[in-house]
């Protein structure tokens, strides 16, 4: 070897060292990139929303990089997320999730409590009044806060207003009034029904149902994290509450709906008189209908008593990270739940604000001074329970699906169908007893 | 002589180092996580309960908790309807698309792409049109029914009676374009002479298709035959939209109550134990098939 050729070598390894050391990242305020899970709904325009965030974020946080990974719906996030645990690979720093995976998600020992973050922030305690009280029903377990409040809603009912008021009848106050009000604005050409008076979709069934029975006095679930009322009576009476809408009433068809993706169309298009649904529904429904679309939470059965049930997801932070990482999305989450921000995305989305502050906010009395529905889905809230979320939800869940449906199918009486539900139930949860 | 021994030597290593990248992605990707379940299926492990996260040694308990669970026999039915209804159903449909395409008129192309054009639609995107189309009332599927005289239920994913139909029917539609495809290959394939040769002889249209057609297509048969097994057992895609595995688990089949199992309820030990009965069914089918098929071709 020359010694052409020796110096030259070192002259590359000299500059190979200098580009490295240039390379090597800074100690003070490094530069930290977050992933964030995020399930969006396949017609609506929140990746768009939700990258503006990101970019704003950015701006005011020139050190912290936020990636969001869209996904379909927040079970596939939550089977993604899984997935990578298990694999062995690292979690995503922030995620939203359902707001009831909240005992799977600790037990598993995925996330992380947020009470040294609540408390070390100068003004945790008033962050954390401002939410709505029904939508932190899910938030606590074990005496810790694991998550905040973000894309939230409410089962509501939606009513064309016009036919209302053409048949000189008021919105339903009670479930008799309801049936009636259903039997009533049913039209039929011979046999064929061509308008329904009633649209409650039962393919993925707990959600919709709750609210019955909560009308009825009686939640599926109580205090306790292992405890489910499936065969109380008040509870049978609301399943055969559902039962009665079509077979005593003739306002809805008969068994198992699986409808969800049509009834906000079919409310739009005039297929039917009232649907049950989602609150994240409205925005559409004010789009689409010719006419006045009334908005209100369930009847309950005595006269004058109403309820809902709050449903929608949650942000949740991930254990085993670095503590970098989930101080940057703590302070994304913090960003996320401004006031402004909330009710921005409220009014962009169709989902709730999370937060009392942001129906404060100008923009906001604004919005609902436009829309008057959105203040009457709002009050929803005021009348909701909680969701069903107990331990080992994924198969109880399942349990009382299988049982609901088969109720509502005329598989089993509704007494039937509960007591074998309750049975199995308690039989699924015997380890948290 | 030392040129040939090295020739020799490449000779024997070098189908081994062809073979490397394949054996290493099987491996990886097969082998391992058959392994992997087959091993887990023997303890219990719940990744929600907190006392049972960590695994423990059960031994064939998994098994006996599958065998013994009534919602499991019905899935297994479920799964046995599912693959008898829409299997044979698919393949027959895909051979008579491709006798009816493989015909030289006019337009014959536009015929292929209709048959074919659900095999290039994403499963998920189907499965929400025919939703639609299965809307009780005024969805498509009911008014041609109804069209064609029939009045009876329409409630095709919300009745217990209905459900499993409505996924099956999904399926066959959707499968039935894509077996033509290697069908058609087929026909193109055979040997004008030979039916030359039998019309000569004076076989009519049927003792072609049955003496001729038929035998001839052995092997697409067999591999169509296959596919179509193991694609009955792997897809599902359809049924999350279309009905959950409802009403009442009444279109619930086996890879959708895996799924359950998994990532709903977060039982490590016993959807790994049905990991290992669904690759038991598959291997068993796939091996009696070929085995079968080549007994028939010694007969012929």
């Amino acid at each position: 070897m020359t010694l052409r050729k020796l110096s030259a070598l070192a002259l590359l390894v000299l500059l190979l060292t200098g580009m490295l050391a240039a390379c090597a990242p800074k100690e003070e305020a490094g530069p930290v990139t977050i992933q964030v899970y995020y399930p969006v709904a396949v017609d609506a325009p929140i990746a768009a929303i939700f990258d503006g965030y990101i970019e704003k974020f950015q701006e005011q946080n020139p050190n912290i990089t936020v990636e969001a990974v869209y996904s379909g719906g927040y079970g596939d996030v939550k089977t993604a997320i899984q997935t990578t645990i298990d694999g062995g690979g690292e979690p995503p720093a922030l995620a939203v999730m359902l707001a009831t995976d909240l005992y799977d998600l600790v037990n598993a020992g995925y996330i992380l409590a947020l009470d040294d973050y609540i408390a070390a922030d100068e003004d945790g305690a008033a962050y954390m009044q401002d939410f709505i009280a029904s939508f932190m029903e899910n938030s606590h377990y074990d005496g810790k806060t694991w998550s905040i409040p973000f894309q939230r809603s409410a089962v509501l009912m939606y009513y064309n207003a016009d036919f209302f008021a053409e048949a000189g009848l008021e919105p339903p106050d009670s479930w008799a009034a309801w049936g009636e009000a259903g039997q009533a604005l049913t039209q039929k050409d011979s046999d064929e029904v061509t308008r329904w008076g009633i649209e409650f979709p039962s393919g993925w069934p707990y959600w919709l149902f709750q609210p019955l029975a909560i009308g009825n006095g009686q939640n599926i679930i109580g205090e306790g994290d292992a405890e489910v009322y499936f065969d109380d009576p008040k509870v049978i009476e609301a399943v055969q509450f559902y039962i009665d809408l079509s077979e005593k009433y003739g306002a809805m068809a008969a068994g198992v709906q699986s409808i969800w993706g049509q009834a906000p169309t079919d409310l739009a298009s005039g297929q039917t008189a009232m649907i049950v649904h989602s609150s994240g529904s409205l925005n559409t429904l004010l789009e689409q209908a010719d006419f006045e679309v009334g908005v209100m939470p369930l009847p309950g059965k005595t006269a004058g008593t109403y309820a809902s049930v709050p449903g929608g997801g949650n942000l949740y932070l991930f254990d085993n990270i670095d503590k970098v990482k989930q101080d940057a999305a703590w302070k994304f989450i913090r960003f996320l739940s401004e006031p402004e921000r909330a009710a921005d995305f409220s009014i962009q989305s169709g989902y709730f604000a999370s937060c009392k502050g942001a129906y404060e906010t100008e923009v906001m009395k604004a919005y609902m001074a436009d829309n008057p529905q959105v203040a009457q889905a709002r009050a929803a809230l005021d009348v909701a329970g909680a969701e069903f979320s107990v331990q080992n939800l994924g198969e109880v869940r399942g349990i009382f699906h299988n049982y609901l449906q088969q109720a509502y199918n005329g598989e089993l009486s509704a007494a039937e169908a509960m007591a074998a539900a309750q049975a199995e139930a308690d039989a699924a949860m015997e380890a948290f007893k | 002589m030392e040129k040939e021994t090295a020739r020799s030597r490449i000779d024997r290593y070098l189908p081994y180092l062809l073979v490397l990248p394949t054996f290493a992605f099987v491996s990886l990707f097969t082998v391992w996580p058959t392994l992997s379940a087959l091993y887990r299926s023997f303890f219990q492990q719940r990744l929600n309960i907190a006392k049972f996260r960590t695994p423990t040694f059960i031994g064939l308990g998994n098994y006996a908790d599958i065998f013994s669970d009534p919602h499991f026999h019905r899935v297994l039915g479920n799964t046995l309807f599912y693959i008898i209804g829409t299997v044979p159903l698919s393949i027959l449909l895909g051979f008579l698309f491709a006798m009816l395409v493989n015909r030289k008129v006019r337009n014959v192309g536009l015929a292929r792409l209709a048959f074919f054009h659900t095999t290039i639609l994403p499963m998920v995107s189907a499965a929400t049109v025919w939703m639609f189309f299965f809307t009780p009332g005024y969805g498509l599927f009911n008014t041609a029914l109804a069209a064609l005289g029939y009045s009876g239920p329409q409630n095709w994913t919300g009745s217990p009676d209905l459900a499993l139909l409505a996924v099956m029917i999904v399926a066959i539609w959707k499968n039935a374009g894509y077996y033509m495809i290697f069908y058609l290959a087929g026909l193109q394939n055979l040997p004008t002479p030979l039916y030359e040769a039998a019309g000569l002889d004076g076989a009519n249209w049927w003792q072609k298709i049955w003496s001729l057609t038929l035998p001839l297509l052995r092997r697409t048969t067999l591999f169509i035959t296959t596919i179509a097994f193991i694609d009955a057992f792997r897809t599902i895609d359809h049924i999350f939209v279309l009905t959950s595995g409802g009403p009442s688990e009444a279109s619930t089949v086996l890879l959708y109550y895996l799924w359950q199992k998994r990532f709903e309820q977060l039982d490590i030990g016993l959807s790994s134990a049905l990991t290992v009965i669904l690759i038991l069914v598959l291997l068993v089918f796939t091996i009696t098939n070929f085995r079968v098929s080549e007994k028939g071709e010694e007969d012929v």
